[in-house]
């Protein structure tokens, strides 16, 4: 098995799957990348044995269709010290060993039996839907953050995937947060729903916004394929029921709050330097067409206070938040003018843009607030 | 800052506990009084200058209080109140001095140093001492030296009710006839053995060699030798925030009773969420503890998210006790304990916490401010 490839270009293609392997593997041989090498080309695999990820180039030049699987790490710190250069692999199928071969210079390695990679699942009885892959990426792109880390509750920690014939909504929840990301320019045939886990789709996100193409997802009971450009994606999706999201929502929200989006989070972000450092509270008190931002660290005596003019219809009121949760709402919001919509000091407040820029895309977050004190 | 000659207050409320109840009840003026565990396991924790003539001191066991002294008028004694008269005493010395600290319920060190050019020391500590007993009516006695060790030991020839100045250079004489017991780090075993080598007074202790009191006593001979000879450089450490708060009870007899157990842990539980909640502070790490009746003692602790409610807590203390309670053995004492404290209130969750429960949890912390802690209680906990 040889090829020749330009160490840019597999060093790209590398990356972009790299993300898959996980720091420390029980399987040794999951440390390493798996090359197959066939007359249509040569195919770059991943796999943490829940995902599996492929990405397929085109070598320059290759004799001997072959596979075998190299150490990752290695390979990787190697082809980063490259400027653009054609690179060749001979690789020795008796025991697997990789010479390398760049300009002046010759690099051996070990790799291991292919045939001991892990196959990806064999998806039976798929059902397909095309997604264009900016709706797909940004979709991702503005639920990941809120999804939750708790094992005791797997299906938080992953989006969940709703699919009907009037649109396609994605949510994710860590039970303190929720965004709910709703498309009415993408369909379905009839309606399903899921839960992927979130590590693939944090490597699909960034692949997918530059791209503009679409992707075909095809899911079944167990798992979903991600297939578009060269890129194909294998991964298990999360059993379990997803939370009736829908039920939290408050429908009565008669306190109406609409202000600018970066001059709160900079206030947000300057009050909170001064809040407890772990509980990150800060109180807003809203008072006639005045929204007043406060803080204390009781520990160490600092305060802070910060008022801010914004247009405010509804009952005054004070409600405690915890500022990680507003900032990273805020910075997920694309428009310039935000509205807080709240019934009560102890029920969930809902984050949506003031107007929409685009007609086809509907984001709402809902964060609960803190049990005040009196 | 050693170098500097500092000034260093002890302030001690005089049997703290008898003076609150006395305080409360005047009946009780001029009686022998003892507070404590009632039962014969519990232990005395303060007793009245009465009492003690009869040979009662604290942290003896009640029997024995009440063999010395039959006529003595026991009470159960109720932390809470004494917590409230203690905090009362804090406010006064947090609102004039620069640096104090509280160092038990009634026990608070304040930091002059400096304090002297502009003010006399001991006519700022009078007065400090003065609005103490005008604000709260508590008796209240105090030991101006040059440290932590001298200030205190002051404090206790002063009682009752009484004030000491020791400066600098009266330090030695002030110290030398003193027995040796009456440094505070000295406990009935380190007395003993320091008897036994013939030491009786601090004046002979002061002229041990340090070595030898480093081969006899160990690590704390030299600190011992150096507190003989009027040396503490230990600085006042400003009041700082409760890291846990916890609670135990000890059974009247030992018990394997789990089914009782676990409702009184429910009481625990319930007791310090509720001053989680008055205090607005919040729980990251909940430790259970039994004691057996051999005296082997055993904990198990459990992180959670940052918490104050009682639902999320009582299952997990109860879990803990079941995870904890593998020895087929009678139990002596249980105990819950909130640690890793910080302050905020209760993060909400969008699909557990219904707007009814922060309603009933909010209605329930305003009748218990109103009423006390025990105006509601779960039907398990009583």
């Amino acid at each position: 098995m040889k090829f020749i490839v330009s160490s840019n270009t597999l060093l790209k293609s590398l990356l972009s799957i790299s993300g898959v392997i996980n720091t420390s593997n029980t399987l040794p041989i999951l440390d390493d990348f798996l090359f197959e090498l066939t007359k249509d080309g040569l195919m770059l695999t991943t796999s943490d044995l829940e995902t599996t990820m492929s990405v397929q180039i085109k070598p320059d030049k290759s004799e001997d269709p072959g596979a075998v699987t190299i150490p990752a790490k290695i390979l990787l710190d190697t082809l980063k010290t490259f400027p653009d250069i054609p690179i060749t692999f001979t690789i020795d199928p008796a025991n697997f060993g990789i010479e390398i071969s760049a300009q002046e210079g010759k690099y051996k390695i070990t790799g291991h039996n292919p045939k001991e990679y892990p196959k990806a699942p064999k998806l039976e009885e798929v059902k397909p839907i095309m997604v264009p892959s900016q709706v797909l990426g940004r979709a991702f792109q503005k639920t990941l953050f809120a999804t939750g880390n708790d094992d005791l509750r797997p299906v938080l920690s992953g989006v969940f995937c709703e699919f009907t014939p009037d649109d396609v909504v994605f949510v994710a929840t860590d039970a303190h947060k929720l965004v709910r990301y709703r498309r009415t320019d993408t369909k379905a045939d009839e309606s399903d729903s899921f839960i992927l886990p979130k590590k693939p789709l944090n490597q699909l996100r960034n692949i997918l916004s530059q791209e503009e193409t679409d992707v075909k997802l095809e899911y079944n009971q167990t798992n979903a394929r991600f297939t578009f450009s060269n890129v194909q994606l294998i991964c298990r999706l999360i059993d379990g029921k997803y939370p009736n999201y829908e039920s939290v929502i408050p429908a009565e929200n008669p306190n109406r709050l609409t202000i600018d989006r970066l001059a709160l989070l900079n206030s947000i972000k300057r009050i909170a330097l001064f809040a407890n450092q772990s509980t990150h509270q800060v109180r807003f008190k809203i008072v006639g067409q005045e929204l007043t931002l406060s803080a204390e660290d009781i520990d160490f005596s600092n305060e802070a206070k910060e008022r801010l003019t914004c247009s405010f219809e509804g009952d005054d009121m004070e409600i405690g938040f915890n500022s990680k949760f507003m900032l990273e709402m805020l910075n997920n919001i694309d428009e310039d003018e935000i509205r807080i919509e709240m019934s009560a000091p102890n029920r969930a407040g809902i984050l949506v843009p003031a107007s929409k820029t685009e007609v086809k895309e509907d984001i709402l977050m809902l964060v609960m607030p803190v049990m005040l004190g009196k | 800052m050693l170098s500097i000659a500092r000034h260093i207050v002890h302030l001690d409320l005089d049997s703290f506990f008898v003076s609150v109840e006395r305080l409360l009840n005047s009946s009780l003026n001029g009686k022998p009084i003892i507070i404590g565990g009632t039962s014969d396991r519990g232990v005395v924790s303060s007793c009245s200058y009465e009492a003690r003539k009869f040979g009662v001191s604290s942290a003896m066991p009640m029997k024995m209080a009440r063999t010395l002294c039959g006529d003595a008028i026991i009470i159960r004694g109720d932390m809470e109140l004494y917590s409230k008269y203690s905090h009362m005493v804090t406010d006064v010395i947090a609102e004039r001095a620069p640096l104090f600290e509280k160092a038990s319920i009634d026990e608070h060190y304040v930091d002059l140093t400096g304090m002297d050019r502009f003010f006399g020391t001991l006519k700022w500590t009078r007065e400090l001492r003065k609005t103490i007993i005008n604000e709260t009516g508590l008796p209240i006695s105090f030991g101006l030296s040059v440290n932590k060790t001298v200030s205190k030991i002051a404090t206790g020839e002063a009682k009752p009710n009484g004030e000491l100045e020791v400066p600098g250079e009266q330090v030695r004489p002030f110290l030398s006839p003193l027995s040796i017991s009456k440094i505070p780090m000295i406990g009935e075993k380190t007395y003993r053995l320091l008897r036994s080598m013939g030491v009786v007074t601090i004046d002979t202790l002061s002229h041990i060699p340090p070595e030898m009191m480093e081969k006899a006593l160990g690590k704390n001979g030299k600190v011992i030798w150096e507190k003989a000879n009027g040396i503490d450089g230990t600085p006042v450490i400003p009041y700082s925030e409760q890291k846990s708060m916890s609670t135990e009870t000890t059974f009247e007899q030992d018990s394997i009773d789990v089914v009782r157990m676990r409702e009184i842990l429910v009481k625990m539980v319930e007791k310090l969420t509720f001053q989680l909640r008055e205090q607005q502070k919040l729980t990251a790490c909940v430790t259970v503890k039994i004691r057996y009746s051999n005296f082997d003692t055993h904990t198990l602790q459990q992180h959670v998210a940052y918490t104050s409610f009682d639902h999320i807590l009582i299952p997990l203390v109860k879990s803990l006790f079941d995870r904890l309670y593998q020895r087929r053995m009678l139990i002596r004492l249980i105990g819950v304990r909130f640690s890793k404290l910080v302050s905020g209130s209760q993060q909400l969750n969008l699909f557990e916490d219904s707007t009814e429960l922060v309603n009933l949890y909010q209605a329930m912390d305003r009748i218990r401010m109103r009423y006390g802690r025990k105006a509601v209680r779960r039907g398990v906990g009583i």
